[in-house]
């Protein structure tokens, strides 16, 4: 048996040990004594807010329970916030203001002197940012540069996540043959080490109130050791330690929905792993990757779907790492997910059930640690939700699904623009788009102040159940096949979306998901609404070419030795990041996808 | 009953978005058209030599990452420079394509863009209602566009059963080029073996020129869908001639117009033309007589208990046996039983174990070499 068979087999042992404490709680007196009194403890430990209103809300709210039972099922089955299997969320307080204007306690009337949020709250949780994460890419670097600054001016912590134009995501030059016009569209065009030093001018990357994210993962080692060499450029290679952020490089749900892989499945599996173990080493506060079921969820997938692939893949990405002799915990902490969230009825539960499943994986199966049984989520709003046709109504698409998302208590969040349909975001939708999490989380009251305000409803609980054994079902068939990796190779999963993807579309157009202003409640106007588009002009294309040029000539000599000892490196067996470091120094992104695809080979698409 | 109208599909260069193409193809199959999808992440280049080799009445496109106006122009262009602008272009890409974009491209000679929210069936009357008639071969044309219209023609006629259908099929002799049959059961990797050869016959010989005849099966009552050439790399070359054939509802994995395709190609001046049958049963006998100089099996590991080979009758003619995914755990008992298999008929056939999916793979170097020796 694979170890998705085990982790089948320890989440269904788990259901059965909560059922067998719940049992034990009502025959067991001492046990279910000591179950109510910590429960208990638990409440009046519990401190008390208020509404600006003045109304008195615990903190925590929790069920109105006292049989010792229904406690175990609770602190067993779903836990509290921060607590296995963390159903209810990884970390204890996640969206709450921070501790001012709040009693102490379920009778303390003792004032807290916390006031700014970025500083480390009380009682151990994690510092807090703002849980939005803010996308850009387009043009040149510096367009893109701009665009964050402006983006993050009245941030207190800058996140910044940035998307990549098609050549960079292919690991293509610029100033390839028949490229031209895709130069900048989509995301940022960078092509060398200059470019990204470009691309985040002006941010001390080694704040802790700085963190990065990349979006990319064909290439994604080549990418990091550039944004590596760019930091080193502009702090010192006493940086390296201190950086944050995240790089996507999910090989696996490139082959299974982006279709964005350029060497062979074996030989990209290969180049992550070796930049795994060298940023689980040396950059300790860097997520090296990012396990994704957004863009299965885009490709048409179904959420089961979604979540099984995700969570599978994730599993596979363990079972990699751990037989190179990684210890779990080393590089299991660094492990961060990315799931989609749409409008359908799963959503509802979707992240909290893989929080789940993930703990219990991670902690039976593989021996895992705590921090390395959290799972850390970025959500982003259904970009395949969002519809061209009277596209005003895309603002309150994504506010559902804002509120979905965290009420799947997610650690971060990106709220797609209603533009999205069209083209690169533009600034106005963008600033609605971010502006949608600020009234959802601080304007409102849903949120801030109560941790589980909108958790464990009967309908949600229903979902739970429902979602979590059809995703053990997909686990089955998945070992069925010999595990992820056979399974990705007989293109299981990829059928099995664009099949979802197509009864989806059936679906729109025989009524059974209906669209508003496409389907239903259409106003007749078919004209396309006046939005800024953001494309790339030509002179601006020409200028990334000019400077690539000037890079290669002014590197040549250097390039080559490099490119050399990378190519020896790979040859060997060895672990192939420091040389890619060196390279990532004086080549730019093609000469090295170029050399390495020699060596290993071209990704082979799959239909 | 009508000609299938032939197009081809495919996503821009850098472009991985095939979810809406992959549900549009399936609608146009249902509709009985042929669609030779191309898959993502081409260049315009590869698109419009696809297109003239399988002569296609139409090239659609579908783009999602932008730079489609300079992308849909180039394709246009270059079907111009080599000949071929009575290819049509049409395409769509959701919402990234405004109306003002769709404009620019129409006056740049693209037929039509669908937007966001033209429904599948509107695509479908599209295509039926422009693509639908055949055209008349001109005079000037380039080589390729040349051998690609008389294919269309041998198609056409053996579909009509006509008696040019039939005069074409009886020249087996004197062909100038060696032609390889390659045949198996469906997932055995047929296709990226042959993709690998060609990229060692590409390397190895600067000169050859390599054509390759791929099957399909159409599917019944409906079109087909040719996909051979999404997952082929190496095959994407000037030097390669490919054409994709559905079977048009003939049984036992070739079309009713192969043996005049074939012969016509084996007499074009091509070093070597490799032909495809598609994914074929234990029964399966797909090469006549004298069809192909060289018969090449490709067998999956996983074919079931011992038993299963003795019903493979393919293994009693085939000159080569390749067991490809040798990397898979039941590979080693395979070679075995198949060996021993062979041992039986005592014809000195051939046994290869590869791994096709491996770049630099040493068991396909061996075929290659085994293919070349016997020439």
């Amino acid at each position: 048996m694979s170890k998705l068979g085990q982790v089948v087999e320890a989440v269904e042992k788990h259901g059965r040990f909560v059922v067998d404490q719940v049992k034990r709680a009502r025959s067991d007196e001492k046990f279910g004594r000591e179950l109510a009194e910590r429960w208990n403890k638990i409440k009046t430990e519990t401190p008390i807010t208020r509404a600006p209103t003045g109304l008195p809300l615990p903190r925590l709210a929790l069920p109105e329970i006292d049989e010792p039972g229904e406690i175990a099922r609770y602190l067993f089955g779903d836990g509290l916030p921060g607590e296995f299997p963390f159903l209810n969320g990884a970390y204890r307080e996640m969206y709450l203001e921070s501790l001012q204007n709040i009693d102490q306690g379920g009778h303390g009337n003792k004032r807290s002197t916390s006031t700014n949020g970025a500083k480390l709250q009380k009682n151990g949780a994690r510092p807090q940012e703002e849980p939005t994460r803010l996308f850009s890419g387009l043009m040149l670097a510096e367009d893109t540069n701009r665009r964050f600054h402006f983006l993050s001016a009245h941030q207190r912590s800058k996140r910044l996540s940035t998307a990549f134009d098609g050549l960079t995501l292919y690991g293509i030059d610029s100033d390839a043959d028949g490229v031209f016009g895709k130069i900048g569209e989509g995301g940022v065009a960078i092509d060398t080490v200059e470019d990204m030093v470009r691309l985040y001018d002006g941010f001390d990357l080694g704040s802790p109130e700085f963190s990065a994210s990349m979006t990319i993962s064909g290439p994604a080692p080549i990418i990091m050791a550039m944004y590596i060499a760019a930091a080193k450029r502009r702090f010192g290679s006493g940086v390296v330690p201190k950086l944050r952020g995240t790089i996507q490089a999910d090989i696996f749900k490139e082959v299974q929905a982006q279709n964005e892989t350029i060497f062979p499945i074996e030989a990209s599996l290969r180049f992550l792993c070796d930049m795994i173990e060298w940023t689980a080493t040396n950059m300790p506060r860097w997520y090296p990757v990012s396990i994704s079921g957004y863009h299965i969820g885009e490709a048409g997938s179904t959420p089961v779907q979604q979540a099984a692939y995700t969570l599978s893949n994730g599993f596979a990405y363990v079972e990699l790492l751990t037989a190179r002799g990684i210890p779990v915990d080393q590089f299991g902490p660094r492990l961060s997910f990315f799931l989609d969230c749409g409008l359908d009825v799963e959503y509802i539960a979707l992240a909290r059930v893989s929080r789940k499943i993930w703990a219990i994986g991670m902690r039976d199966v593989f021996s895992a640690g705590p921090r390395a049984q959290m799972f850390k989520l970025h959500t982003q709003t259904s970009g395949r939700s969002l519809i061209a046709a009277e596209f005003k109504n895309n603002l309150t698409r994504t506010a559902a699904e804002l509120m979905l998302a965290y009420m799947n208590g997610t650690n971060s969040c990106h709220s797609n623009s209603a533009d999205e349909p069209f083209t690169t975001p533009s600034e106005e939708w963008i600033r609605l788009a971010a502006h949608g999490q600020a009234i959802l989380l601080e304007e409102s009251g849903i949120f801030k102040h109560t941790m589980n305000m909108l958790s464990g409803s009967p309908g949600m609980k229903a979902v739970e159940r429902a979602v979590e054994k059809a995703i053990l079902d997909e686990f089955r068939q998945i070992e069925s096949l010999g595990g992820v990796l056979a399974a990705v190779e007989n293109r299981y999963q990829r059928s099995q979306i664009q099949s979802a993807a197509h009864r989806y579309e059936e679906q729109i157009y025989d009524g059974t998901r209906p669209i508003v202003g496409l389907t239903r409640y259409r106003d007749g106007s078919d004209e396309m609404p006046e939005i800024e588009l953001a494309r790339t002009p030509r002179s601006k294309q020409r200028l990334q070419i000019e400077r690539l040029t000037k890079f290669k000539k002014k590197n040549a000599d250097k390039a080559k030795r490099a490119l050399d000892n990378l190519a020896q490196a790979v040859d060997r067996g060895e672990n192939s990041f420091p040389a890619l470091l060196e390279a990532a120094e004086v080549c730019s992104l093609g000469q090295i996808t170029g050399r390495l695809q020699e060596i290993v080979g071209r990704f082979r698409p799959m239909v | 009953m009508a000609l299938p109208i032939r197009i081809l599909t495919a996503v821009p260069i850098c472009d991985g978005h095939d979810s809406a193409i992959n549900t549009i193809n399936l609608e146009f199959i249902r509709h009985g058209i042929e669609v030779v999808y191309l898959g993502f992440h081409r260049y315009a280049g590869d698109i419009v030599r696809a297109a003239i080799q399988e002569d296609v009445a139409a090239i659609g496109i579908s783009s999602y990452n932008g730079g489609h106006v300079e992308f849909f122009a180039e394709v246009v262009r270059q079907l111009k420079r080599r000949g071929a602008s009575d290819i049509a272009v049409f395409g769509g890409g959701g919402g990234t394509i405004t109306h003002d974009d769709a404009s620019l491209m129409k006056g740049k000679g693209v037929d039509e863009i669908f937007f966001a929210g033209t429904s599948l069936t509107d695509m479908v009357d599209y295509v039926k209602k422009h693509y639908g008639k055949r055209r008349k071969t001109r005079a000037k044309l380039k080589p390729d566009l040349v051998l690609a219209r008389k294919l269309t023609q041998l198609e056409d006629a053996a579909g009509k059963r006509s008696p040019r259908a039939k005069h074409q099929t009886s020249n087996i002799k004197h062909r100038t080029s060696k032609v390889i049959g390659i045949t198996g059961p469906g997932g055995a990797g047929k296709t990226t073996l042959i993709d690998e050869l060609v990229l060692r016959f590409l390397t190895r010989d600067r000169h050859s020129r390599i054509a390759i005849l791929s099957h399909d099966p159409s599917v019944i009552g409906e079109g087909a869908l040719l996909g051979d050439r999404a997952t082929m790399i190496n095959s994407q070359d000037d030097r390669v001639f490919m054409r994709s054939m559905a079977t048009r509802g003939q049984a036992g994995g070739l079309s009713p117009a192969t043996e005049g395709c074939l012969n016509l190609l084996a007499h074009s001046g091509f070093d070597y033309v490799i032909i495809e049958t598609v994914g074929t049963g234990q029964e399966a006998l797909p090469f006549r007589r004298q069809l192909v100089d060289q018969t090449i099996l490709v067998m999956n590991p996983d074919y079931g208990a011992r038993l299963q080979l003795q019903k493979i009758v393919m293994l009693d003619v085939a000159d080569i046996v390749v067991v490809n995914k040798t990397d898979l755990e039941r590979a080693k008992s395979a070679l075995l039983e198949i060996e021993q298999r062979l041992i039986q008929n005592k014809r000195k056939q051939q046994i290869v174990a590869t791994v096709a999916k491996r770049h630099r793979d040493a068991g396909v170097d061996e075929l290659y070499d085994l293919i070349l020796g016997t020439r």
